[in-house]
């Protein structure tokens, strides 16, 4: 497997119970590449997602991500991988009895940053989310869409080589799902950050080059 | 107001959990003590033919600690008062050797009959002589009265222990999503946990100073102005600096354990 290559699939199947979700799917994506992955609501959008930061093992075939087999990776493997990705969920997943600040950057408490560097931090990516005043607030005093913008700018304060987002603009407002989108698009142009959002629709507007997948009966499809 | 009830469904239940052990520790010193002195007032007379040393007693029975010899001397002196110094001589050679013999341990009553039919049979001894009747009815008293507050106290501890896993529970439903978004992120068991052992540690501590409180009032204060001789005359075995050890030992132990719980059972599928 070329060094390029993020996320390599190869006759990949996964499963719950004994229900298969995914059948025999094959792809790869490259470093710096941006991803959207559609398909009908139930159609395994999010499970794949999931296999992804090793939330679900691969039931048959491979599922090589960052250069790590995901159905034989150890469990602190699997730890350290985590702390190398940036993860949006649909519901934000923000813990509430933190400030705004403190979400952000969890992926620096769980690295061991000082509290000087995470401050530092904090700040300049609240401030690229436009969220700046909100800084010593607590995410339930936030709007959806503000909720949105600190998910993401958690999953990017270490710099993670691969974004996994799941509906990250599924229930936002026009404004908040432009930043979110500009938010995405500038780190896959200006760190070259592989993204992989799963969504019901490709935004209208989107201005760098992606890859488009589709989920079908199953199957993993590139739409070209 | 809900954080300090919170805190007090843990402390209570861990309370009544080291109120136990330490009841049991004290209740154990108490009886150890008890058993000693019943011991010690126990002894078994021995006719023989020959003399016995020590080691022979043993060889018979193990739990034999102990070998008086009765000096004959002094019996036959106690005979022949009045007699030729010849008649003392002839009674005394007549004498056969009489030993007080005594145990390791607080012995059943059987195993003290099976001791003495035992050293019956052993053609040295000529008699065997127990005082066994009031022996018998404490240890029959004693043993049903130690058995029933043992496992009394067991019981108030699961009950307690229960009552422990419940809060637990009621913890990880406060902190499930929180840990498992921290597990997603890549956070170790140990920074997952932290919040959970912070608590719970604090919780244990207090449970453990207000127990030992407890019972260093009950030492101190209330022993000595109770009028009851059991509690006055065992005073110093109410509550040793030990037992602060121990109560603090189990009660981290029952906190860790409990945390390990609830952090293995939030492993899992964000939902």
């Amino acid at each position: 497997m070329s060094n390029s290559i993020v996320i390599s699939a190869s006759g990949l199947t996964l499963s719950y119970g004994h229900t298969d979700i995914i059948k025999d799917a094959s792809f790869s994506i490259k470093k710096g590449e941006f991803v959207f992955i559609t398909g009908p609501s139930g159609s395994g959008k999010s499970t794949l997602l999931k296999s992804l930061y090793g939330q679900i093992k691969p039931t048959v075939g491979e599922l090589i991500v960052g250069g790590l087999d995901m159905e034989k990776i150890s469990h602190s493997k699997l730890q350290e991988l985590r702390t190398h990705l940036g993860i949006v969920f649909q519901d934000y997943k923000l813990i509430n009895e933190w400030s705004v600040a403190k979400n952000v950057v969890l992926p620096l408490i769980i690295a061991g940053y000082s509290i000087d560097v995470q401050m530092t931090q904090a700040k300049r990516l609240l401030n690229h989310v436009k969220l700046s005043d909100h800084i010593d607030k607590y995410p339930l005093e936030l709007s959806g869409g503000e909720q949105q913008r600190v998910g993401v700018a958690r999953a990017m304060s270490k710099n993670p080589f691969l974004i996994l987002a799941d509906e990250p603009t599924g229930n936002l407002d026009d404004y908040s799902s432009n930043v979110i989108w500009d938010l995405m698009e500038n780190a896959c142009q200006q760190l070259h950050t592989t993204v992989l959002v799963v969504t019901h629709r490709i935004p209208n507007v989107f201005s760098i080059p992606y890859r488009h997948f589709i989920i079908e009966n199953k199957g993993v499809y590139e739409v070209h | 107001m809900k954080f300090i009830k919170h805190h007090l469904t843990f402390i209570f239940p861990m309370m009544a959990i080291l109120l136990g052990v330490e009841f049991f520790l004290v209740f154990d010193r108490t009886t150890t003590n008890y058993e000693q002195e019943l011991r010690e007032g126990y002894s078994m007379f021995v006719v023989a033919k020959e003399p016995i040393s020590i080691e022979s007693f043993q060889k018979l029975d193990s739990h034999i600690s102990q070998r008086e010899e009765v000096k004959k001397e002094v019996l036959a002196k106690q005979i022949a008062e009045g007699m030729s110094k010849s008649s003392a001589d002839k009674i005394l050679e007549a004498l056969p050797f009489f030993y007080n013999i005594k145990f390791d341990s607080y012995l059943h009553t059987s195993k003290l009959e099976h001791i003495k039919a035992y050293l019956e049979a052993d053609g040295r001894i000529k008699r065997v002589e127990t005082f066994g009747n009031s022996y018998g009815a404490s240890y029959t008293l004693f043993s049903f009265i130690k058995f029933t507050f043992k496992a009394f106290v067991i019981f108030m501890s699961l009950i307690s222990l229960v009552l422990v896993i419940k809060q637990m529970e009621i913890w990880n439903y406060e902190h499930k999503e929180r840990m498992q978004v921290m597990e997603t992120f890549g956070a170790p068991i140990m920074l997952r946990s932290g919040v959970l052992f912070k608590v719970a540690v604090i919780d244990a501590l207090i449970s453990t100073i207000l127990t030992s409180g407890i019972f260093v009032f009950v030492k101190y204060r209330w022993a000595e102005e109770s009028h009851i001789d059991i509690l006055m005359h065992m005073q110093e075995l109410l509550f040793q600096p030990i037992d602060f050890a121990i109560l603090l030992a189990m009660s981290l132990f029952i906190v860790f354990i409990s945390v390990y719980l609830v952090v293995f059972s939030t492993k899992g599928q964000l939902q």
